[in-house]
């Protein structure tokens, strides 16, 4: 205890300066550092003006983030091109695509705006998007002056341009408001079957959604380690997004629907369960035997392996499989659109990777030249020719990668079949990957022996008062 | 402010007293310090402590203060909603599951690598050849990233082509599902952390004093009676040491949980760790996460407090001290 008559002590001072220390250096910078992302940043393209030049922004630097991915790798070898045409210098950074999310958030959350460029899939601009991380690049397409006359932003196929637009008011259709992305490459989720097994065996793919699950369930006999279909079944919004909202939404199902303003639940309609409860028992009696670890690297190693007869997944996932060398059944693959609904639905949902500017970036002319050059014409049908899968292009689909698969049959067809009615068949809502995620919560404990009508009004209920906070 | 300087006095050693007539310091003598310096000195000091103790509180602070605010992604502007967060946690049926999880988790896999690492340790003190390269092996698994590990045992676990299933006729039996994912996580961090227990146990054996052994050994005890009478008591304060640095990180296991089975299926391994990474990173609800976080704090805190204590005591019985 301090004696009064030794005044201000030593112990004392220094607890002062702790409290001092801590109020004044921590508490004031709390929100200063990490919380609110920093401000709202106009967007640039208005500053722009003049005429059209590649050469504009020749001797800058224009940093980009990504990971690696078939699409990146195409283009890694291409980017000393961009560096020809427009002067401008590429430092592209690689992470993971593990820890990609968490390290494009933490970025974006901190408005630091240290890469310009980044990219992304469509979803996370669900997230993204409002908080203002990102910039609309819909004033920058029409801006003659930051966009060459050759671009043809039209040339995109339309469910693609749709899928990376949104108003950001939950409900509200794509394709409303800001342009948020630009599509860099994209996928189907169709179905890859081991064709060698089926030709031998004299077996032709099934196109309804009944002979579909008696086929697979005929392909399966677990003591010769061979199963009927692989699909996703780990826990994540990733199990829900290929094969099972394709099919779900080609039986006629709903996510969600508006009425008077909000999100009314669709997953435990009547129609919506009968699905689920179906799609379940086919992982049980046809499926990998630890579905609810299978992500789709697990998916489509046993379909190279020839455990998996056929995989309901990316078309783009499944094709790296059948190149000379690639896996045991290389060369054995093919591909069709998958079982359509009762009414002859091809409904089937997409995934695009595509190229964002960074809202805070101080660069924004020399992102958006990098953005359309890797999205323009030139640079896709280059990229195509080596490792790139389905271009979100329709000139380069049709020209040049049409050319690169005689080796896989059927690719084409199911692409064709199904490039109409592939968008997004998600609702659009900002409680994205939490609601999809308990999805992929509530799939597993179906399959765990939960009943599932009422496991899946559960989910609805919580689902709905979730998206409509 | 006065600096004193070294300098050689030319007519060599003076008398006592760090001054020379001239009033230069003589060889040998302590710095002349004025009395301010002097008296800031302590205060310096004490600086580098102070950057530390706010470097280290500065992340708790921080989110301590995100629990008490509504910040999400799609909310980057937030307001304080003081315990909001924390009555929406604590009335959410998932906390409660994974706070179920997390307990079994943490009890379960300490017990059994306490048991075991003991049991492994006693079995190394015996020297002998096949003795000295178990100590080797052992250390292999806590050598090996817990991601690594969880990869691994995945690979093992595998039904279509996994080696458990093959060497023991398992046929398709589901190492991870919702019945058994818990165990199997388990049985990996078993696999990890049980020779920690074993090394740490068996260096608190080898300091044992060998005197009361002998002493017991002349008076015709037996084995039992000596390691239950002896050792046990004395290693009691190693064991203890070991049980509350394994209860401590299986409170936060994460890594190799989420490897497996990322908490799933279902609720089944949801930990309070991978619950606050769900909310935090996949979800974006910042709040939400630090408040399972914090939470999670507060519950290690009070465990790590009680079992502290617990070790004083065997410590204090150890020595003689306290019956």
């Amino acid at each position: 205890m301090t004696s009064p008559s030794r005044g201000f002590s030593r112990r004392d001072m220094l607890k002062a300066a702790g409290l001092v220390g801590l109020g004044s250096t921590v508490l004031p910078s709390l929100s200063a550092c990490g919380v609110g992302g920093g401000e709202r940043h106009p967007n640039g393209a208005s500053e722009i003006t003049g005429s059209f030049d590649w050469k504009k922004l020749s001797g800058q630097t224009v940093r980009i983030l990504q990971t690696p991915h078939p699409y990146q790798q195409s283009f890694q070898p291409l980017l000393k091109e961009f560096t020809e045409l427009t002067g401008i210098q590429v430092v592209a950074d690689l992470v993971p695509e593990g820890s990609y999310f968490t390290k494009l958030n933490t970025e974006l959350a901190g408005g630091s705006g240290s890469h310009d460029v980044f990219m992304v899939g469509a979803y996370f601009i669900w997230q993204y998007g409002p908080p203002g991380w990102m910039e609309d690049l819909k004033p920058w397409i029409a801006n003659s002056a930051a966009t060459s006359d050759e671009y043809d932003f039209e040339d995109i196929y339309e469910g693609l341009r749709t899928s990376t637009s949104w108003d950001f008011t939950p409900g509200s259709p794509l394709g409303t408001g800001g342009q948020w992305a630009i599509p860099w490459g994209f996928e189907n989720n169709v179905v890859a079957y081991n064709k060698a097994y089926f030709d031998a065996k004299g077996i032709k793919p099934a196109e309804d959604w009944g002979n579909f699950q008696q086929l697979a369930r005929d392909l399966t006999d677990r003591n010769e380690g061979r199963y009927g279909v692989a699909f996703r079944g780990s826990k994540s919004w990733a199990t829900i997004h290929p094969g099972f909202i394709t099919q779900y939404s080609r039986m006629g199902c709903k996510d969600y629907e508006v009425k008077d303003g909000r999100l009314v639940a669709g997953m435990a309609s009547e129609q919506a369960i009968e699905f689920q409860k179906a799609w379940v028992d086919l992982a049980r009696e046809a499926g990998p035997a630890s579905w609810t670890t299978y992500e789709y690297p697990d998916c489509t190693r046993d379909l190279g392996n020839g455990n998996a007869m056929m995989c309901y997944d990316a078309d783009s996932a499944t094709y790296p499989k059948n190149k000379p060398g690639a896996s045991k059944e290389a060369g054995n693959l093919a591909w069709y659109a998958g079982p359509a609904g009762p009414d002859g639905s091809y409904a089937t949902n997409l995934w695009t990777w595509s190229l964002a500017m960074n809202a805070a970036s101080k660069n924004k002319l020399a992102a958006w030249l990098f953005i359309q050059w890797a999205t323009g014409k030139e640079a896709m049908s280059k990229a195509v020719g080596t490792a790139f899968a389905d271009p979100t292009r329709k000139s380069v689909f049709d020209s040049t990668f049409k050319q690169t698969l005689g080796a896989f049959p059927g690719y084409l067809d199911a692409f064709e079949k199904v490039v109409g009615s592939s968008k997004i068949q998600f609702t659009p809502q900002t409680q994205f990957f939490q609601t999809t995620q308990d999805w992929s919560v509530a799939l597993q404990d179906i399959y765990g022996g939960d009943d599932a009508a009422s496991r899946l009004r559960d989910y609805a209920a919580s689902a709905e008062a979730k998206v409509n906070v | 402010m006065s600096t004193a300087t070294a300098q050689s006095s030319p007519g060599g050693p003076g008398p006592a007293g760090p001054d020379g007539p001239d009033g230069s310091r003589r060889r040998g003598a302590p710095p002349k310090v004025s009395d301010r310096a002097r008296k800031l000195r302590p205060y310096l000091l004490s600086v580098p402590a102070l950057v530390v103790v706010i470097g280290i509180l500065y992340p708790f602070v921080l989110g301590a203060y995100y629990s008490i605010l509504n910040y999400t992604a799609s909310n980057p502007e937030p307001h304080v909603v003081w315990f909001a967060n924390f009555a929406s946690v604590l009335k959410d049926p998932q906390f409660w599951a994974s706070v179920r999880v997390t307990a079994i988790f943490a009890v379960a896999a300490t017990v059994i690598e306490t048991v075991l690492g003991v049991v492994i340790a006693l079995l190394l003190n015996r020297s002998s050849f096949v003795g000295k390269i178990f100590e080797r092996v052992l250390i292999l698994p806590l050598m090996i990233a817990p991601v690594i590990a969880a990869t691994i045992w995945k690979l093992m676990f595998n039904p279509q082509f996994g080696v458990l299933n093959h060497v023991f006729g398992l046929g398709t039996f589901d190492w991870l599902s919702k019945d058994t994912a818990l165990a199997s996580s388990i049985l990996v961090d078993v696999w990890i952390y049980t020779p920690f227990v074993a090394i740490l146990v068996l260096a608190g054996i080898r300091s044992l004093p060998r005197e009361p052994f002998e002493a017991s050994d002349v008076d015709g005890a037996g084995w039992w009676y000596m390691f239950r009478r002896l050792m046990l008591p004395m290693m009691w304060p190693y064991i203890l040491v070991a049980v509350i640095f394994r209860f401590m990180d299986c409170l936060k296991a994460f890594d190799h949980i989420f490897v497996l089975t990322a908490g799933g299926p279902g609720l089944a391994t949801r930990t309070l760790q991978i619950g606050a990474y769900e909310d935090s990173i996949i979800f974006q609800n910042f709040s939400r996460g630090s408040t399972y976080m914090f939470l999670l704090w507060i519950l290690v805190f009070i465990t790590a407090k009680y079992l502290v204590g617990v070790l004083g005591k065997a410590q204090r019985r150890a020595a003689g001290a306290e019956e």
